[in-house]
């Protein structure tokens, strides 16, 4: 059906047959893409489906190995970041790249103001500049105020401005709805409408698949590098879409369950404004639990604070049935919690540092002898167990863990948090950025460890992951923890737990 | 956008927060002593401080772009210094070639705008940070000073070279006693003026905002920002020489330890001044502000008879204020901005119930 309508319209945007392959990845696999003139278009998948490698090729970022992009038919050879720009595509990023402490007019016409004629810069004509190029677009603000003052969904509608000022003809808007209010993204919506009828064509990616709904005229599907498929948005819902998203692939990884009965940790009624509400959860020993939900859902900042690396808020904590409340992480260790950060380049390791250095940070209370004189021994020690344990390939104990490979690092992560010998461990995206066998490995230790009775709560956005590793898996959306899911109710299914993570738990039922 | 307003207004009144103390202080002072208002004083506040302003300037120039320059002080005394071993006789402890006190002072523009250049290109071509830089080169610049003095000071220029910094444009005689119009006085009021009009009205100027502002975006806006960092370094260096021939000029002598520990004074003034380290924000207006509020309370306490120590403490309590003003400010403009981003949150605010309406 829709390459019926292919024929019809006006193409804009062909690209044909892009692959790109990283050491060990098959980021993109022989995709098709293409974007009609003046059409919104959904681009959707799930974290690593290739939709930033595909954009990234657009925008002359990232080389592909074979493939070829053309715009109204004119293929673009060299695909310089340059080319694409000179092309009419345009790029407007989640976070919006403006001078935040000078004027929107300023912004707009920044390194080309107009001059009076002893070559001084014209702040009236800049100003009245500015501000018939922003009509003219149907936009009205003071150009006069500092970006810094604008709210986020100006700046997106500034962003695109700016964009449309340099000929872009086609512009790829990343998440822009992230950090808007209902009322923000009606206000850009219809921006971006009023632009597309002006011919403009757009490229929407967003995990909001309601907003997808709302605005696309078409969307595309991307699943593990490869394009799934395109529909028109008319001949579709939410299910097929996510259908189309999750596949019909089966479980990677399945493991026994160790869950006792003694509950270890527990949270009730927690709050804090502007991030989570009445957050209940319970986790036994040897239990582990999946904890799922968009970006600005409230899971990031639970899991943080949740460790004293943010505040906890309203509400009560329980480890072993005794009042938790970090101030920080020194504190979360020696209550029995320990947290592997999703961004482990920031928060887990000290890079420049060696593996044992690494692996005894947390522990090195224990290994002070007498007269507070570390006992290099002991440190030894801990550190080889935990190598052998864990596998990591590493040429020896005092090898610095930035020389180490993605998957090793997160091990060693691993032995760190293993070495506090916690009771309860809180793991944030732990298979991000590594390959597939340190994946395995890292499942195996997660097996481990609950089986010696740690119960582990995992928060990822890798569904398929949390349901072969989880006991239970609970869902938060728009700071609340809407859904549950669990191995015992077999009601873990990909479709059912994306569509609560989309939240959109009763589109299903209607 | 009616949200925006009372910011802007709050964001405008805090940008020239400086004039209100300016005033404050000039006004107190005038109460507290009755010399402080005596024509002899008004004319030389200036004058004494002709040379920090000027280096207030070159701080004002890094700054917009999110740089600082720790060496201008060490600039400053070498630049004094070796313009003194060059324009004196030998007996005098020059070197005795005694050349033309222009060329001497076009000479030290030349060294200053050279320092500038040095510090710019390590710091943008070879990517070092820029407190290491201008750090390392306080101390080369230092030693190197008291490397070629004789050991004590030099004194006994010739007219020429000392009418920039110590010469009179005109005096009116009053019953008060003499109100003195100084060289250096009109010549940094200049410098400002040239200042203001070059970082408002240039496209240069809005290059360096823009740079101190958002680097990347600047970049983006195909601003050659490295460039303008090199550019504005040399700047920075010039104003440095000035200030050291200001000074030389005034005292009609040169000594190794002209300009030592001036530099945090210095940023001090800038930031009171409405400039701030991190880039962007500011104006060279204001900065002449912070180095008339400086002067001022130099020469009020002073006037009072206020012992030198308790000087210092007033400057570094003054300082003090600067910078808590600065993370205030820092912090006002994130607080604006978290609250923006709370408002457009959709979790916990009341937001959800307009979209109905």
């Amino acid at each position: 059906m829709a390459e019926a309508n292919l024929k019809t319209d006006e193409i804009l945007l062909d690209m044909r047959g892009i692959s790109k392959t990283y050491p060990g990845v098959q980021a993109l696999e022989d995709a098709d893409f293409s974007v009609r003139r003046g059409e919104i278009h959904g681009l959707v998948g799930k974290n690593g489906a290739g939709k930033s490698t595909l954009m990234g090729v657009l925008m002359g970022i990232r080389d592909a190995d074979s493939g070829s992009v053309a715009m109204d038919g004119q293929e673009l050879v060299d695909a310089s970041p340059q080319t694409m720009l000179d092309a009419g595509i345009s790029y407007v990023p989640q976070h919006i790249n403006l001078l935040n402490t000078l004027t929107v007019a300023e912004n707009i016409l920044v390194g080309n103001l107009p001059k009076n004629r002893f070559g001084l810069v014209d702040w009236k004509a800049v100003n009245e500049d500015s501000q018939a190029r922003l009509s003219r677009l149907g936009l009205e603000m003071d150009v006069r105020q500092p970006v810094e003052g604008l709210s986020v969904a100006e700046r997106t509608m500034l962003a695109i401005a700016k964009a449309l000022f340099a000929n872009a003809r086609l512009i790829i808007l990343d998440e822009p709805t992230a950090a808007l209010s209902r009322v923000e993204i009606d206000l850009l919506f219809s921006f971006v409408r009023a632009q597309q009828e002006q011919g403009v064509a757009f490229i929407y990616i967003s995990h909001h698949l309601e907003e997808v709904f709302e605005i696309c005229d078409r969307v595309t599907v991307m699943r593990d590098g490869r394009i799934v498929g395109t529909r028109e948005i008319s001949e579709i819902d939410v299910p097929i879409l996510i259908h189309m998203m999750v596949g019909g692939g089966v479980q990677e990884y399945e493991r026994e369950s160790a869950a006792g009965e003694q509950t270890v940790f527990e949270v009730r009624g927690l709050s804090r404004r502007g991030a989570y509400e009445h957050v209940d959860l319970s986790m036994n020993r040897g239990e582990v639990l999946g904890l799922s939900g968009l970006q600005g859902s409230g899971v990031d900042e639970l899991a943080q604070a949740l460790f004293g690396l943010d505040r906890l808020g309203v509400g009560e904590v329980l480890v072993d049935g005794e009042p938790y409340r970090p101030g920080s992480p020194k504190q979360a260790f020696e209550s029995g919690v320990a947290y592997l950060p999703q961004d482990r380049h920031r928060f887990g390791l000290v890079q420049l540092r060696s593996v044992r250095e690494n692996v005894t940070y947390s522990v090195l209370d224990r290994l002070v002898g007498r007269l507070g004189v570390l006992m290099r021994a002991g440190e030894q020690q801990i550190t080889e167990e935990y190598i052998d344990k864990l596998g990591i390939v590493t040429p020896g104990t005092e090898q610095r863990t930035l020389l180490l490979s993605g998957g090793n690092q997160q091990k060693v992560v691993f032995a760190k948090l293993a070495a506090t010998q916690p009771h309860v461990l809180i793991l944030h995206e732990p298979t991000q950025g590594v390959d597939v066998q340190a994946k395995v490995d890292i499942f195996n230790i997660i097996d481990d460890l609950s089986a010696q009775g740690v119960a582990i709560l995992i928060i990822s956005s890798e569904v398929r992951e949390l349901i072969g590793l989880c006991d239970r898996i609970l869902v938060m959306y728009e700071g609340r923890i809407t859904d549950e899911f669990s191995r015992a109710a077999k009601d873990m299914r990909p479709e059912d737990i994306l569509l609560a993570i989309e939240g959109g738990r009763n589109v299903g039922d209607s | 956008m009616n949200r925006a307003g009372p910011n802007r207004l709050v964001s405008l009144m805090v940008d020239n927060l400086i004039w209100l103390f300016v005033i404050g202080a000039f006004i107190a002072f005038s109460l507290l002593s009755d010399r402080f208002l005596s024509p002899y004083n008004l004319g030389n506040i200036l004058l004494r401080s002709a040379a920090f302003g000027m280096l207030v300037l070159s701080q004002a120039y890094t700054f917009i772009t999110g740089n600082f320059d720790l060496s201008v002080e060490s600039s400053l005394g070498l630049t004094a210094m070796f313009a003194a071993l060059m324009l004196v006789t030998s007996e005098a402890g020059g070197w005795g070639w005694q050349l033309h006190p222009l060329l001497v002072i076009l000479l030290m523009l030349v060294l200053g705008g050279l320092i500038g250049l040095f510090n710019g290109v390590l710091i943008t071509k070879v990517g070092v940070n820029n407190l290491l830089v201008t750090i390392a080169m306080l101390f080369v610049l230092r030693g190197a000073t008291y490397g070629i003095s004789p050991g004590t000071s030099i004194s006994f220029f010739p007219k020429e070279f000392t009418w920039l910094g110590g010469g009179t444009l005109a005096r009116i005689v009053t019953d008060d006693g003499n109100f003195v119009l100084s060289v250096a006085g009109i010549f940094v009021i200049l410098a400002f003026l040239v200042g203001h009009i070059h970082t408002r009205y240039t496209q240069f100027g809005r290059n360096m905002y823009a740079v101190g502002a958002d680097a990347d975006a600047a970049r983006a806006a195909g601003i050659n920002v490295d460039r303008v960092v090199i550019i504005v370094y040399i700047i920075a260096g010039v104003c440095a020489a000035f200030a050291g021939l200001l000074q030389a000029g005034r005292l009609n002598a040169a000594t190794p330890t002209m300009g030592a520990n001036l530099i945090f004074a210095v940023h001090g003034a800038a930031i009171i001044g409405g400039m701030s380290i991190y880039g962007g924000r500011g104006n060279i207006i204001g900065a002449f502000g912070g180095v008339l509020l400086w002067s001022i309370l130099d020469t009020g306490l002073n006037i009072m008879r206020v012992s030198p120590f308790w000087i210092d403490v007033s400057r570094g309590l003054l300082l003090l204020f600067a910078v808590l003003l600065d993370a205030l400010r820092v912090r006002y403009q994130r607080n604006v901005q978290m609250r923006m981003a709370l408002a457009a949150s959709t979790i916990g605010l009341d937001d959800k119930e307009h979209s109905d309406g």
